[in-house]
């Protein structure tokens, strides 16, 4: 499929459209697969969720400039409202197919950049006093620490981090089955 | 809500802290040494993490929740 007809199709189709790039070896995209679909249950009639295999639609990702998968795109009356990439957070993508019904820029549902900043800065701090210290015992483990928070300014764009955290979430809430009364 | 319990949970009450616990933890790693130092270090990171972290340890003592969002939204 073409750009042109890719964007003919969205400018043709009634409802809002929410875009899924996808591929079948891609861990990721298998990851937040239940998601999409219970979001695109949840939205049927209201938002159209299309699925798009990346392997076999090259030249349609280039065009549309998609360097990693998944790749979800919001389209609204035939224009991009909205783009994520990599595993995300339910909220995340339902902000994603909130936009593409509304046709606003999805709500950004991360840490301010203020708190980012504070997060860094007071990470550097520690590494600097740790360092300056002579980096042996407490200091070492200060100097962790300071690893830690630095990282916890941008945890939520670490792509491995989403991964990991969405594979425990899923773990953790799977409901166990065949458990008998019994006994 | 209470006035103090109001600062510490704005944005300059949160950096006051940060600033407060890494004082601290400069203090007693560079300046004291030894398990004084070390004392003072570990109680300096408290501020510091509840500055960073949004929360206020001392909230509840005056009847506020202790999540910053939560005290910032009068809950």
């Amino acid at each position: 499929m073409s750009e042109k007809d890719f964007v003919e199709r969205l400018r043709s189709n009634p409802l809002p459209v929410v875009v899924d790039f996808w591929a079948p070896w891609c861990i990721p995209c298998r990851a937040i697969q239940p998601v999409v679909g219970k979001l695109g249950e949840e939205y049927a009639g209201r938002v159209d969720l299309w699925k798009v295999n990346a392997d076999e639609q090259p030249d349609l990702l280039r065009s549309l400039h998609i360097y990693g998968i998944p790749t979800l795109i919001a389209f609204h009356g035939g224009e991009e409202v909205g783009r994520r990439t990599g595993a995300a957070s339910a909220a995340t993508l339902g902000a994603l197919f909130e936009s593409a019904l509304t046709g606003n820029k999805p709500e950004r549902n991360g840490l301010e950049l203020a708190d980012r900043f504070l997060r860094l800065g007071a990470g550097l701090a520690l590494v600097g006093l740790a360092i300056l210290s002579g980096l042996s015992g407490v200091s070492l483990l200060l100097a962790g620490l300071g690893g830690v928070i630095m990282f916890t300014a941008v945890y939520d764009r670490c792509p491995i981090y989403r991964m990991v955290s969405l594979r425990l979430k899923e773990l953790f809430q799977r409901k166990p089955t065949g458990s008998s009364d019994g006994g | 809500m209470n006035p103090f319990v109001k600062f510490m949970a704005s944005a300059a009450g949160r950096i006051t802290r940060v600033v407060a616990g890494i004082v601290l933890v400069a203090l007693g790693l560079l300046v004291m040494h030894g398990v004084g130092g070390i004392i003072v270090a570990i109680v300096g990171l408290v501020p510091l993490l509840a500055g960073l972290f949004d929360f206020c340890v001392f909230a509840p003592l005056f009847g506020a929740p202790m999540s910053g969002p939560k005290i910032r939204a009068g809950k």
